[in-house]
C-alpha cells in the first residue's frame, strides 16, 4: 500500500513519459507480464522528487474532518508531510528517512521518533497507517506478481495483477490485488488480511492530468470492516522533478521549517 | 423392627463398624476441607488477579471489547457511576478513558494504553494504587500528573519528577498532545501492565483525547468478587439503560475462568476417585458380613422371614453406616474448615514473594453448602447405590442351602 499513499502524496510521475512512449497510441497493446506492469505504474510514482498539495478528507459515521498538507519526497525512502489546516492541526509533520519516520507536533515544540510497535496505528487519524507512508516499494520487493485478467474501461485496458507474499517477507497482507491501467495508472487496490477476506480497498476515483501526466488525482481508502469509514485525498498541485534542497529531508526543518 | 435389627447388628462388630465409620468420616472431612480450601485460594486468586486492574466487572459500550476506539462512549459516566456505586454489594464505581498513545522522553519512545482514571475511585477498584514503589499514586488535585509501570519507565528513561511527553489521536480524529510530570512509578507484579499502561487525572484526559466529559469503561468494585457477582442483574439492568454491556469477572479474565474450571475439574476426578475407592471398601466390609453370616440369614428365613426383608435389613446397616459417618465426616471436616476460615492456613511460601502478586501470607478456606455438602453427598449415594450387590447376595439365599453353609 505505501507506494500508493507515497503517490498520492508525492504525486511523482516520473517515468510517466517513458510510459507513454513505451504504450505508443496505435501500437497493439499486448498486455506485459505483471511484474513489468507493476514496477512500471510504481515507478511512475517516484519521480527524482515531488512536491504537492492535497486535500485529505477523512469520514467517520460520526464526523467528518478536511485536513490540507503539503508534501515532498526524494527518491524512493524519504518524504516530508506537513499539515497546513484546519488550524488545529496546522504545523503537525511527519517526516520518514529511509525506514525511519519521526512526527512533530507545534503544540508540544517537540519532534518525536516513532516507535516500531506504532507503525500500524493511524495516521492523523487517517485509514492510512505509518507503514502506508514507511514501506513504499513492498508490494513491489516483498510479493510475486500474476496477471489474472484484462478488460477494456473508457477506451483503456485494464489489467487485474494479484499480488502473494514471498514466504516470510514481513507482510501483514495475506494478498494484495490490483487494477491497473494500460497508461499505468492504478485504478484499485485491494488488500486481503490472512484470512484472504479482503481487509480494506483503495479506490482511484479520478483520474485527471497533473503536471502534463494521468494522474489519479482523488483517490479513496476504505477499510471493508468498519462500513461509513474512509479516508479521500484529492491532489490539488503537483510538480515533479524539481531540484529540492536537502535540508528539507532533516529533523531541524521537520521542526522549525524554514 | 428391620432397623432395630440392623442396629443391633451393627454393634456386634463394634470394632468393624467403628473401623468403617472412621473411614468414612475421614474421607468426608477430607473431601469438605478440600473443596472449602479450593474455594478460598481461588477466591482470593481471583479477587487478587481482578483487583490489580480490570475491576471485579466492567461497563462497557456495546462492542468494546473487540473494537476499543475512544469513539465507543459511555456519554454520561457520572449519573451512571453514582447509580451504580448506589447498588447493594458495589462500593465504587471507577469511569475511565482508555486511550493508546505514543510516549516519549528525550529520544525514547514507545506505545503504551493511556488511562484517564479518578484516582479516589481508582483506589478502590484497582490495586495499582498500592503497588507503588516510588513517588507517590495520583490523588484527586492533580493535573499534569501521571504513574507509569516501573518497565515503562525503565524503558522510557523516566523517573519520578520527569516529563513525559503523550501523543496520540483526539476522539475527533485531531491530534492529542499533552506533558505529564511522572508523580509515581507501580510494580503491580503483571509484567504486561507494567509495560504498557500509565494512569492520569481523568478530566485532563478527557480534555486531551476531546471526550468531553465521555468515558470508555467503568470499572466496578465492591467488598468482595461474591457481592459483586450478586449485583451484576442489577448492573445489568443499568447498563442496558444506558445502552451499555456488562462484563463479568469470567469474561474480564477469561483465561483465569479457564483455568480454575480446569483445576475443579483435575480435582473432581480426584475427589471421585476417591469416593469411589472409600465407597468400595464400606462394601467390601459389608459384603464379608453378609458371607459370613449366611448361616444367621438361612436360620431367619427358616423362621419365615422373607428374603427381601432381610436384604432390606442388611442395606439399613450399610445405610446407618453411612449416613453416621458422613455426619462425623461432615462435623469434623466443617468444624475444622470453619475454624481455619477464622485463622487462616499459612502458606509455606516467602510472603514477599505473595505480596508482590497481591496474595496475602494466609489463605482462608471459604465452607459454602457445596463445598461442605458434595463430599457427604457423593460417598452417601455411592455406597447406596454399591449396596446393591450385597442385597442380590442376600435376596437369592435359600434356607437349606444357607443354613449349610460353614
Amino acid at each position: 500500500m505505501g507506494a500508493r499513499l507515497s503517490a498520492m502524496i508525492a504525486a511523482g510521475f516520473v517515468a510517466a513519459g517513458l510510459a507513454a512512449a513505451v504504450a505508443a497510441p496505435g501500437l497493439a497493446r499486448a498486455a506485459p507480464d505483471a511484474d513489468t506492469i507493476l514496477r512500471k505504474a510504481y515507478d511512475n510514482y517516484r519521480s527524482q522528487s515531488s512536491q504537492s498539495a492535497v486535500a485529505m478528507t477523512i469520514h467517520r459515521p460520526a464526523w467528518e474532518r478536511h485536513l490540507d498538507l503539503k508534501a515532498w519526497t526524494r527518491g524512493e525512502d524519504d518524504a516530508l508531510v506537513r499539515f497546513t489546516a484546519p488550524s488545529k492541526d496546522a504545523g503537525s509533520a511527519t517526516l520518514k528517512l529511509g525506514r525511519d519516520t519521526w512526527v512533530y507536533n507545534p503544540r508540544l515544540n517537540q519532534v518525536i521518533k516513532l516507535p516500531a510497535s506504532m507503525m500500524s496505528q493511524s495516521w492523523m487519524g487517517s485509514d492510512f497507517s505509518y507503514d502506508d507512508l514507511a514501506k513504499s516499494t513492498g508490494i513491489i520487493t516483498d510479493y510475486t506478481h500474476r496477471l489474472v485478467g484484462s478488460s477494456q474501461s473508457g477506451g483503456h485496458a485494464v489489467w487485474t495483477i494479484e499480488a502473494t507474499p514471498k514466504p516470510g517477507a514481513p507482510v501483514v497482507w495475506g494478498k494484495v490485488s490490483l487494477a491497473v491501467r494500460d497508461d499505468y495508472v492504478i485504478l484499485e487496490e485491494t488488500f486481503f488480511d490472512q484470512d484472504m477476506k479482503p481487509a480494506r480497498r483503495m479506490n482511484t476515483g479520478k483520474v485527471g492530468l497533473v503536471g502534463g501526466r494521468p494522474y489519479p488525482v482523488s483517490m479513496t481508502m476504505s477499510p471493508l470492516d468498519q462500513p461509513g469509514q474512509w479516508t479521500r485525498t484529492d491532489t490539488a498541485d503537483a510538480r515533479f522533478n524539481a531540484a529540492l534542497p536537502p535540508w528539507l529531508f532533516t529533523l531541524s526543518n521537520l521542526q522549525n521549517p524554514r | 423392627m428391620l432397623a432395630a435389627l440392623a442396629w443391633r447388628n451393627l454393634w456386634r462388630r463394634p470394632q468393624r463398624t467403628i473401623l468403617s465409620l472412621i473411614s468414612i468420616a475421614l474421607v468426608t472431612a477430607l473431601l469438605v476441607f478440600m473443596l472449602s480450601f479450593q474455594n478460598g485460594v481461588y477466591g482470593v486468586l481471583k479477587e487478587a488477579t481482578l483487583r490489580i486492574f480490570d475491576g471485579y466487572a466492567q461497563l462497557q459500550p456495546a462492542g468494546w471489547a473487540d473494537d476499543p476506539t475512544l469513539d465507543r462512549a459511555i456519554e454520561r459516566p457520572v449519573a451512571l457511576v453514582r447509580q451504580a456505586e448506589a447498588l447493594r454489594g458495589v462500593s465504587a464505581a471507577a469511569p475511565r478513558v482508555n486511550a493508546f498513545a505514543i510516549l516519549a522522553h528525550g529520544a525514547r519512545s514507545y506505545g503504551a494504553a493511556v488511562v484517564g482514571v479518578d484516582p479516589a475511585r481508582e483506589r478502590q477498584v484497582s490495586s495499582i494504587a498500592s503497588t507503588i514503589r516510588s513517588g507517590r499514586y495520583l490523588t484527586p488535585g492533580d493535573s499534569d500528573a501521571a504513574i507509569l509501570g516501573e518497565t515503562l519507565a525503565r524503558n522510557l528513561d523516566l523517573a519520578v519528577g520527569g516529563e513525559v511527553t503523550v501523543l496520540g489521536e483526539a476522539r475527533d480524529g485531531s491530534v492529542a498532545a499533552d506533558v505529564l510530570h511522572v508523580v509515581g512509578l507501580y510494580r503491580s507484579g503483571v509484567p504486561d501492565l507494567d509495560r504498557s499502561i500509565l494512569e492520569m487525572p481523568l478530566a485532563r484526559a478527557q480534555g486531551v483525547f476531546g471526550m468531553e466529559g465521555a468515558a470508555n469503561t467503568i470499572a466496578v468494585g465492591g467488598p468482595s468478587l461474591a457481592t459483586v457477582d450478586g449485583a451484576i442483574p442489577a448492573l445489568r439492568t443499568l447498563g442496558h439503560r444506558a445502552g451499555l454491556s456488562v462484563r463479568d469477572w469470567a469474561v474480564l479474565e477469561p483465561a483465569l475462568s479457564e483455568g480454575i474450571e480446569l483445576k475443579y475439574t483435575v480435582a473432581m476426578l480426584f475427589y471421585a476417585t476417591l469416593v469411589v475407592v472409600v465407597a468400595f471398601i464400606i462394601l467390601n466390609t459389608l459384603l464379608m458380613s453378609v458371607l459370613e453370616r449366611t448361616r444367621e440369614f438361612g436360620m431367619l428365613l427358616a423362621l419365615g422371614m422373607r428374603p427381601g426383608q432381610i436384604g432390606a435389613m442388611v442395606w439399613i446397616e450399610l445405610l446407618g453406616l453411612a449416613l453416621l459417618g458422613c455426619l462425623f465426616g461432615l462435623l469434623l471436616g466443617g468444624g475444622a474448615t470453619l475454624w481455619l476460615q477464622h485463622e487462616g492456613v499459612v502458606v509455606p511460601i516467602d510472603p514477599r514473594l505473595l505480596a508482590q502478586f497481591a496474595l496475602p501470607a494466609r489463605l482462608y478456606p471459604t465452607l459454602t453448602p457445596l463445598s461442605a455438602l458434595f463430599g457427604p453427598v457423593s460417598l452417601l449415594a455411592a455406597i447406596i447405590v454399591g449396596g446393591v450387590a450385597p442385597y442380590l447376595r442376600v435376596i437369592g439365599l435359600t434356607p437349606a442351602l444357607a443354613m449349610r453353609a460353614p
